[in-house]
């Protein structure tokens, strides 16, 4: 009795996975739904694939990968929740329910060797690496407005000093915070353990003696990469090298 | 990789500078003056109790808050030897407040097995007998961590992996010891690596480094450094903790640690080696939590206490409380989390933060705080449920669940009462509040393709062009304006040019108009501010004398002066006798341009 419900259970998610197939060619917004439909009935493999799979189209939103995180975590797989948390977070830093969901997949994980961003970081990811680029350009834009005033009219120069000060001051401070958030992008890639435990190792090489082992869900900081292999350092200073198939890099 | 150095591991000066006295004296005058008659406070300690045949313990006494008449005596305790005091003295002013406190150490060695009852210490501090509590050391025959390897005392490292308890409970942390052992001739270690903890089935933590002691291993006196770890067992079964190997270039004494040596009294020349030492094998039996769990048990495995407070307690229907908890004692505190509690079924629950204070360097004691938010949904709500959190305890055996009473509340109706929550609508059944994960999202909303950041994209930095651009052409033009304002033959120069534009124009209507009077007064004026211009005077000065005056003396082109001159004559001739003619003026204004542009393009 219990298998054969199991197997009506298989057939519906494989119908329901076809049409969600069937769906993503021509409309996301219907595969959207399909997918939610089968997370909401408990298929939560499937729906992560179905949400995997439009967001594999290139064209992606938050609430894409949201979703994409909640079927990975209701799968038990907090890797990839993480990953596909930390997707979402990167396109909105200021989603409540987002950074509730990510905490709560990182307390699941429960160990303390993934890297934390550091208090810089966390205050300059409160925006978007593009809110910042426009918000500097909106202060560069004043501040060269106020010095074109001047220059424009020179009876208006003492009263725009403090202004042109001010908002000089704001935009150099600005486009530092702008290029620290765009360099951080640049360099300080993590990657975040997808499957159960992966193997650092003390080179890039297959016979590479063992360095540490980390547990799926476990944020690293990337250093450097070699082919397939790709060099971290964890949260306790431990630097070694895994392979990229068992990690997702953001 | 560590690096170790003996030399600051396991040497203690004995030399009293006299400066050191010095300023210790004055510090200790000042506490004096500053403390007022703060009574002065004694405290002893052993750093432990029990210790191995041929190992010491340190005793320590600390002096709180005065100066002693003389420094106090070693204990005299048969068959316990003491060795050369230390003492170290430190003093701190924070807010106005002074302190001093003075540390002595004693190493105590005892020469047989047995409890040995250190006697009170006794200090005088002002004409005031301070004694420090008895105390109790006991010594074993057997070392029960040192290496039992044959032959032991002939290496000069040894290592040795202590796993204390032979058999231990899934998910139940505990600290395990790497000790290792350098030979009293090995003078310092460097490039010291030692490979992670290997063990299928086992998570580790943090390594820390523990203080050195001296052990003897039997006939050589040893090193024995430390390192202290927790391992956590995450599945059940026989498990075998592989061997650490340990890479370190020892730097031994050439003489082989022997100190009379006549031709290196001061060990200076030693010798490099590089070696590698492995531990055994361990093999731990992991047990699986007995049958029987709690309801709530979340696979806590420890010893713990629980502490809660939620305020406020008088508050509107929608409006948050804080809950705090604590949980406090020893085990993985790293990995608590919150049970869920299903009877909060009323209350909307946030994901809670937490935050670990350990007390130990492994992070095994201490308390874990969480602190989670939650919000009544209607006004009937009297009291926050009953909190209870279940571990299992591995020393007992058995599982316990701590509870924290209810915690009364006031709920006000408000607004929030009957808004529809999303998130509790979207609960499944069953499904716990402080743990579950915010809802899916039901709209995709619009997608977008995954982009270069704006700064990477050439058209952005194209736009930002614009403005600098503006502001850059703004200057440009203000500053010819301030060049212009700053010199005034240009500026004449530019009002004559206009001037004489519109001049001649004037000329061509007045030709036109048969106007010979007005023709000529305009010509007479157009030469003077020319020539005034170019001869740097005012124009109302310039009249056909001019020619004679200035412009033959600076030799002006012949042509330049007729031309001029007939122009100045001309206009003195239509004051008695006007030109009717049309054609005639009109022919006049072709001359007063030429002589008007020879002018311009002479160089006064």
């Amino acid at each position: 009795m219990k298998s054969s419900r199991h197997i009506w259970g298989l057939v519906l998610a494989a119908l329901v996975g076809l049409g969600v197939h069937a769906a993503r060619a021509e409309d996301p917004a219907a595969a959207f739904a399909a997918a939610n439909q089968l997370y909401e009935q408990g298929h939560y493999t499937n729906a992560a694939a179905a949400y995997a799979q439009l967001a594999a189209t290139g064209r992606v939103n938050r609430n894409l990968y949201f979703n994409l995180g909640n079927a990975w975590f209701k799968c038990g797989q907090w890797g990839r929740a993480i990953a596909a948390y930390r997707r979402a977070e990167q396109l909105a830093p200021r989603d409540s329910d987002l950074e509730a969901n990510l905490q709560l997949a990182r307390k699941r994980v429960g160990n303390n060797a993934s890297v934390a961003p550091s208090r810089v970081q966390r205050w300059l990811g409160g925006l978007t690496l593009n809110e910042w680029t426009v918000l500097t350009m909106i202060a560069g834009w004043l501040w060269l407005g106020v010095l074109a005033a001047k220059q424009w009219r020179p009876a208006w120069r003492a009263s725009l000093r403090n202004a042109g000060f001010g908002l000089g001051l704001a935009t150099g401070l600005l486009a530092v915070l702008t290029l620290l958030l765009w360099r951080d992008a640049q360099m300080d890639r993590v990657a975040v353990v997808t499957v159960p435990e992966i193997k650092v190792q003390t080179g890039p090489l297959e016979e590479s003696t063992l360095a540490f082992s980390v547990p799926d869900g476990v944020e690293l900081r990337v250093l450097d990469r070699r082919e397939d292999w790709l060099q971290v350092q964890d949260a306790h200073r431990r630097i070694g090298w895994l392979k990229r198939e068992g990690v997702q890099v953001l | 990789m560590r690096e170790l150095g003996l030399g600051h591991l396991n040497r203690r000066s004995c030399a009293a500078p006299f400066w050191r006295g010095l300023l210790l004296g004055l510090a200790m005058l000042a506490v004096g003056l500053a403390s007022g008659a703060r009574a002065a406070t004694l405290q002893a300690s052993l750093d432990r109790d029990t210790v191995s045949l041929g190992e010491s313990a340190v005793l320590s006494l600390v002096l709180e808050g005065g100066k002693p008449d003389a420094d106090p005596q070693p204990p005299t305790v048969r068959n316990l030897q003491a060795g050369y005091p230390g003492k170290s003295s430190q003093y701190s002013w924070v807010n106005g407040e002074s302190s001093s406190t003075i540390t002595y150490t004693f190493p105590l060695t005892p020469k047989q097995a047995g409890t040995y009852t250190i006697p009170p210490i006794k200090v005088t501090v002002d004409g005031q007998v301070l004694a420090s509590p008895a105390m109790t050391l006991t010594a074993v025959r057997a070392a029960p961590s040192t290496p039992d390897v044959a032959g032991a005392d002939q290496k000069m490292v040894l290592v040795k992996l202590v796993v204390p308890p032979a058999e231990i409970f899934l998910g139940q942390s505990v600290p395990i010891e790497l000790d290792l052992y350098l030979h009293s001739s090995v003078q310092n270690i460097v490039q010291y690596q030692s490979s992670a903890f290997n063990a299928d089935g086992f998570t580790f933590g943090n390594t820390v480094q523990g203080p050195q002691r001296q052990v003897r291993v039997g006939n050589a006196n040893f090193t024995l450094v430390p390192f202290y770890t927790t391992m956590t067992p995450v599945k059940t079964g026989e498990l075998r903790i592989e061997p650490i190997d340990c890479t370190m270039v020892l730097q031994i004494a050439a003489n082989g640690g022997r100190r009379q040596d006549m031709f290196d009294p001061f060990g200076m020349f030693s010798e490099q080696r590089r070696v590698t030492v492995s531990t055994e094998p361990v093999t731990v039996s992991v047990l699986a939590l007995p049958e029987g769990a709690p309801a709530g048990f979340n696979g806590a495995v420890g010893n713990y206490t629980l502490s809660m407070s939620a305020g406020p307690t008088n508050v509107a229907a929608g409006d948050p409380i804080t809950v705090k908890i604590q949980i406090a004692g020893h085990g993985n505190l790293d990995g608590l989390s919150l049970p869920p509690e299903p009877a909060w079924h009323d209350f909307k629950t946030y994901p809670p933060t937490s935050k670990v204070d350990a007390t130990d360097k492994l992070g095994l004691q201490g308390t874990k705080n969480f602190e989670l938010v939650v919000v009544p949904q209607d006004s009937e709500i009297k009291q926050l449920p009953p909190f209870a959190f279940s571990y299992f305890d591995p020393d007992q055996k058995a599982y316990r669940t701590l509870t924290q009473p209810a915690v009364p509340l006031v709920v006000r109706p408000g607004a929030a009462s009957v808004a529809p929550n999303l998130a509790l609508a979207n609960r499944p059944e069953g499904g716990a509040p402080a743990a579950e994960i915010a809802p899916i999202r039901l709209r995709l909303g619009t997608l977008h393709g995954l982009q270069p950041a704006l700064v990477e994209r050439p058209w952005f930095w194209a736009t930002q062009s614009v403005p600098v651009l503006a502001w850059m052409l703004l200057l440009v033009r203000r500053k010819r304006a301030d060049a212009l304002a700053n010199n005034p033959r240009l500026r004449r120069q530019r009002q004559v040019a206009a001037f004489v534009t519109a001049g001649l124009a004037e000329l061509r209507r007045h030709a036109a108009a048969k106007e010979s009077d007005q023709f000529f007064a305009t010509t007479f004026r157009l030469l003077q501010e020319r020539l005034g211009e170019r001869l740097n005077l005012p124009a109302s000065s310039i009249t056909e004398a001019v020619i004679d005056e200035q412009l033959r003396p600076r030799r002006a082109p012949e042509s330049l002066q007729t031309g001029l001159q007939e122009l100045f004559q001309a206009c003195n001739q239509a004051r008695y006798a006007p030109v009717k003619s049309t054609q005639e003026l009109e022919g006049y204004v072709t001359r007063i341009e030429t002589a008007l542009a020879a002018a311009r393009d002479w160089e006064a």
